[in-house]
């Protein structure tokens, strides 16, 4: 915790005057860094192997070679992992959003017995995470036949607890008078969360479906010993998968890992990008409760 | 928190909203409750995958995870996690303030720095660690060349014990600093303008403003960042798993990382099972704590 002082020692020296202008310069260089990663694995995605491989790398391909990606795409089959993504994501957000919202309204307006101690159960999840279940959970998916199936891989993660969570939180924030006024006009429960509780609460409900969407997008931990088979690959093992193919060889094949890379963080990168304002404060909204 | 006082009292629709979260419980059960019961239950058997019948076996697993033949591999998973959840909380908690102020200031040059030192934390996992095992590579990666232009020795970074971790730790860093950043930076937003005009008036200078008025009245958020990061820390599996694959020699053996290795890897059910039995209380007892702790957590603000 010393090192706050190359902050304040630059005002220390000559005011704030000489921080105003060696703030900017510094952010610029520490985000070049940041972002170099990044670039990295793009720049490296077009070249051919053997540009990859230069003892001097080169700070830009010399000739693009986007047929990596069409290697990746289709001999790696990579096609294959996009759409068993692409399920997998969409059974778990259309899962989670649906008892979640369903359960938060139950837990934030509904009057049963046992209301808390319920919630309780909810809660308590959040202390078991898969890396504590997954052997069971294993065993139970491999007795009904749901090893590489997309049932297998969505199933455990159909619920969120965090996602009830944040959901209940915010629609207990929400005045009853409104579903009062709501009832008055024939709305049903099912009508009230559609049309009263969800509009009033969109930013977090879009906010905390972004974290699901990526969260669901990224997920490797549970893919990986769920689907092992390639039918079921999803991106994130595959990707994995593709540096262990080529792992012991003399050849590396970098530049082919690195369009996979892109490849795999490509629909979550552009969401952030068109929705960055979102998906930063998603983090901090969960921070702050 | 507390709930609205419920004005009328509503007997008829009581069954009606319990159904609302009838699925979220029964899933819950299933696929999280039940497993954890029936993972204790396989600690206590001799359970494998070759062979489908098991015995009891009382705490045979239990004795040989701690003092027989997997003490060694238990201390120095836990060691291992110890020593990257140290690494990960310094990066997210001195990092993340460093750069909350470094890129402190509102404009909107500055907001776009803020998403791309951000974005990082939506890069996969997968993706990340494939990068950094590309700049990490010992003949070809990027970072060993650049040792090279400044006359260092090149490192066999994920190779060699004594980096092995500290380029899981990198991988890390560079994912998660940027949500330390954001955290800090939205508590500095919330702290009063007139405690700095306060204190310049009394001719207070900034580091003592920053160590007397910005440091204590972040400590809420500093503690919030130690709990959470603490116990995500614990959970660590994938970076390990791309990058080094708990070695060399079990240098970056991470928990998460010994439990899968006898599940999958060994195939030993019962073993995987005490250990994450034991995980589990591990994480539970740390919850706890920390729940006493941030309760009674010192806030100057009003």
């Amino acid at each position: 915790m010393k090192k706050e002082p190359q902050v304040e020692s630059g005002r220390a020296i000559g005011g704030s005057k000489v921080w105003r202008v060696v703030q900017p310069i510094l952010a610029v260089i520490v985000t070049v860094i940041m972002l170099f990663p990044i670039y990295w694995m793009i720049v490296t995605s077009f070249k051919s192997a053997e540009e990859a491989q230069l003892l001097i790398p080169t700070l830009f391909p010399k000739s693009f070679h986007p047929e990596n990606y069409l290697y990746v795409l289709g001999r790696a089959n990579f096609l294959k992992y996009y759409w068993n993504t692409i399920v997998m994501t969409a059974g778990i957000l259309f899962l989670q959003v649906g008892t979640g919202v369903l359960a938060a309204y139950g837990f934030a307006k509904g009057t049963f017995k046992g209301r808390s101690a319920m919630f309780y159960v909810v809660l308590g999840a959040l202390m078991i995470p898969l890396q504590v279940t997954f052997i069971p959970l294993y065993m139970l998916c491999a007795k009904w036949n749901l090893t590489d199936t997309f049932l297998g891989l969505i199933l455990p993660e159909a619920v969120s607890a965090y996602y009830i969570f944040m959901m209940r939180n915010t629609f207990m924030s929400i005045d009853n008078s409104y579903i009062d006024a709501g009832k008055i006009d024939g709305l049903g429960r099912l009508g009230t969360i559609w049309y009263v509780l969800m509009p009033m609460s969109k930013a977090t409900l879009f906010t905390v479906t972004l974290v699901t969407f990526t969260n669901g997008w990224n997920s490797y931990f549970w893919p990986k010993i769920i689907a092992k088979n390639e039918v079921r690959r999803v991106l994130t093992v595959g990707l994995a998968q593709l540096k262990n193919t080529f792992a012991g060889q003399a050849v590396s094949n970098y530049h082919q890992i690195m369009a996979g890379a892109v490849l795999t963080i490509l629909p979550v990168i552009i969401l952030f990008l068109i929705f960055q304002k979102y998906m930063m404060t998603g983090y901090s909204k969960s921070a702050m409760k | 928190m507390a709930g609205k006082p419920m004005l009328k009292p509503k007997t008829k629709s009581a069954v009606g909203d319990f159904l609302f979260v009838v699925p979220a419980l029964a899933l819950l059960l299933c696929f999280t409750y039940y497993p954890i019961c029936k993972l204790v239950e396989i600690s206590f058997t001799d359970w494998n995958l070759l062979s489908d019948d098991f015995t009891y076996v009382g705490f045979k697993n239990c004795k040989w995870l701690f003092v027989g033949g997997g003490a060694k591999y238990l201390w120095n998973s836990l060691k291992v996690t110890f020593l990257y959840s140290l690494g990960e909380l310094a990066v997210t908690i001195v990092g993340g303030m460093l750069f909350a102020l470094l890129f402190n200031r509102m404009s909107r040059s500055f907001g776009m720095m803020r998403a791309f030192v951000f974005m990082p934390k939506y890069v996969a996992m997968s993706s990340a660690a494939v990068i950094f095992l590309w700049m990490l590579n010992t003949e070809y990666g990027v970072v060993n060349y650049l040792l090279k232009l400044i006359h260092l020795t090149p490192v066999d970074w994920l190779n060699q014990k004594s980096t092995a971790l500290l380029s899981v730790l990198m991988l890390t860093g560079w994912r998660v600093i940027g949500y330390g950043m954001m955290i800090y930076i939205s508590a500095m937003a919330g702290i009063s303008k007139d405690y700095y005009e306060a204190a310049s008036l009394d001719g207070a200078s900034s580091s003592q403003q920053f160590f007397r008025i910005t440091l204590p009245l972040l400590s809420p958020t500093t503690l919030f960042l130690l709990v959470t990061t603490f116990l995500s820390s614990m959970k660590v599996f994938q970076s390990v798993d791309i990058l080094t694959e708990g070695g060399p020699s079990r240098a970056t053996e991470v928990f998460v990382y010994l439990i899968y290795r006898y599940a999958m890897v060994d195939f030993r059910m019962d073993r995987a099972a005490t250990a994450a039995v034991m995980f589990f209380v591990i994480l539970l007892v740390i919850t706890i704590a920390t729940m006493r702790v941030s309760n009674n957590n010192i806030t100057y603000d009003s």
